[in-house]
């Protein structure tokens, strides 16, 4: 197994997710922080849009919380760390969750499945009454 | 071939320091298991055993009657023009031939002869003729046993009965070598096809033909998309024909990556049609659940381009008696 | 930022500035609908060239465009997905629903001129 990506960037970004700016100010970030990596036009578009798509999920369901932007290296490859985290109410079925079509409110619900297709890897993470994290990677090609 | 007039010295410097490119793996158990097949036994190896002084004795002899034939034959004798190379190539199979009475068949035996005859088959050497130096070293051998045992023939018999089980096991790991070169020449075409650019052709104005050849993998597929997806806009293209005659089966990562092409078109304001859906891949998505209610599809390219075109507005019109000049 | 809606003849046509927050978007639907009503457009397009990421809430919110502006009799065309925008949609699955699309501004006047005059157009 390879060992865990280790953060290059100067640290960690972190942008506070209270309302719809916000989501536009993460995308925003993330690209300024890419920019010295070779990721095409059509690679920059598909992270904004897993980016919009995790911190729209925050400001929908919890009310509130972050998105960790980071750059990570492991071996040879560079790539984005995405971590989208809330103290929200949690998710009850994840695994439904990341079926395409479940909605839990007025929300089309497609954020997850949609978003783990984007990225190169995607996990999450969720407690009922604590909160949910998702932590996505996408690697230079 | 190219390779014919070199001689051996060169091409085996050239296949990476002496040694062939890739070699097909053998494990302990699968020598076993040939072994048990030929019935190698204790008894044949003692008997091998006992003839090695006698080999060493009449190496020389065959090895020159050995050449002696190969070079009276046009095929063969291609491969050994140069003296130097004859000399080289003598010294070499004395030692090969000297080998296989020497006991210890083990992994690095049979590692050595897989070289060896991958060697022979980078070199441009024919299986046939791989095996029909084997048949003259089995009978240029029985005749010296038959002098080598003047008074016991039955002995000569069985010793002659293990070196040819022996030899067996040889050619066994020889062919191995053309076998594993032939299936690795196949995988590297089919990567060289994958490699292959796919075209997005501009057929007629406002309209594309996408002719996919070969296997489509996430990553070509992907590329094929963001390409086409680009000259739908440069071209102003309205409608795109998908000509998949070429592709042998579809799974459901193709399936469904189809059926984002065509709605990432979609969004672009392009109808697409997917032209060349043979029977079996029509099944196949009806199968895996893909919405065909959503996209175009027609059985040959033909249709699928007339039905471009009269989506687009044109009538294609043959004029009467026309022939077609010969130059 | 905000869209502006400019008019053209029977026609509004809103075209989308860079970057917008959820509020713009929904801003720019109720001043299109209201629009709608005023000038009693046939018609109506939302020129995305400039978005350069779509997401859920913005493709709800086109959806909502193109259905409230039909209850109001009119037409709507979407123009202007960028090839990497369209890409991510639909990996993302969102197709736009029930939207009539075309590559651009001027394919979208065209398409607009077909329907209104009854004519058949490519995709229908």
């Amino acid at each position: 197994m390879e060992s865990p990506p280790l953060v290059t960037s100067d640290g960690e970004l972190i942008v506070p997710i209270r309302a719809d700016v916000d989501i536009l100010l993460a995308r925003q970030k993330a690209r300024a922080l890419v920019m010295p990596l070779r990721f095409s036009t059509s690679e920059l578009t598909v992270i904004a849009t897993a980016i919009s798509e995790v911190a729209r999920n925050i400001v929908s369901y919890a009310g509130q919380g972050e998105v960790e932007l980071a750059i990570v290296q492991q071996g040879a490859r560079r790539g984005l760390r995405v971590i989208a985290r809330d103290h929200g109410p949690g998710i009850a079925d994840i695994e439904r969750a990341m079926q395409d079509g479940f909605s839990t409110s007025r929300s089309l619900g497609l954020g997850l499945p949609g978003s783990k297709r984007l990225m190169d890897e995607f996990q999450i993470a969720s407690q009922i009454g604590e909160g949910t994290v998702v932590t996505m990677i996408k690697w230079e090609h | 071939m190219a390779q014919q007039e070199q001689d051996w010295s060169t091409t085996v410097r050239r296949s990476n320091g002496g040694v062939p490119v890739g070699l097909p793996a053998i494990s302990e158990q699968e020598l076993l298991r040939r072994k048990d097949f030929l019935e190698i036994g204790e008894a044949d190896l003692k008997r091998i055993a006992s003839i090695n002084d006698l080999a060493e004795r009449y190496a020389d002899s065959v090895i020159e009657d050995f050449y002696r034939h190969l070079l009276n034959f046009e095929e063969t004798r291609v491969f050994f023009q140069n003296p130097a190379t004859l000399q080289r190539v003598k010294n070499l199979q004395k030692d090969y031939f000297l080998r296989l009475t020497q006991g210890n068949y083990d992994v690095a035996y049979a590692q050595n002869r897989l070289r060896i005859g991958a060697i022979h088959e980078q070199v441009g050497l024919p299986v046939k003729s791989y095996l029909g130096m084997y048949n003259f070293y089995l009978r240029a051998v029985a005749s010296k046993l038959v002098e080598g045992f003047p008074k016991r023939p039955a002995d000569a018999w069985a010793a002659f009965l293990s070196l040819m089980k022996l030899t067996f096991f040889d050619m066994g790991l020889a062919i191995d070598t053309y076998v594993y070169s032939r299936e690795r020449t196949i995988r590297e075409q089919q990567e060289a096809i994958q490699e292959l650019p796919t075209p997005v052709l501009p057929f007629r104005e406002g309209m594309l033909l996408v002719p996919i050849i070969g296997l489509i993998d996430t990553q070509r597929a992907r590329q094929l998309t963001e390409q086409l997806l680009r000259a739908i806009r440069s071209d102003r293209a309205k409608v795109v024909v998908i000509d998949i005659t070429g592709v042998q089966s579809v799974d459901s990562k193709v399936a469904n990556h189809i059926v984002q092409t065509v709605e990432a078109a979609r969004l672009m304001g392009a109808t697409v049609i997917i032209a060349g859906v043979a029977p079996e891949i029509a099944q196949t998505m009806v199968t895996l659940g893909i919405e065909l209610t959503r996209m175009t599809t027609v059985g040959d390219l033909q249709s699928g381009i007339e039905y471009a075109e009269r989506l687009l507005g044109y009538t294609v019109t043959r004029a009467p008696h026309k022939s077609i000049p010969t130059a | 930022m905000r869209a502006s809606i400019m008019k053209q003849s029977k026609t509004l046509i809103a075209s989308v500035q860079g970057s917008m927050t959820d509020a713009d978007l929904a801003q720019l639907r109720d001043e299109l609908v209201i629009g709608v009503r005023q000038h009693r457009s046939t018609g109506v397009i939302v020129d995305v060239t400039m978005l350069d990421v779509m997401d859920s809430f913005a493709a709800r919110t086109l959806r909502g465009i193109a259905q409230m502006v039909k209850l109001l009799g009119a037409q709507s065309i979407i123009v202007g997905i960028q090839p990497d925008v369209a890409f991510s949609m639909v990996q993302l699955g969102l197709r736009l629903e029930g939207t009539r699309t075309a590559l651009d501004l001027e394919d979208g006047l065209e398409l607009l001129r077909l329907l209104e005059n009854g004519e058949p157009a490519v995709g229908d």
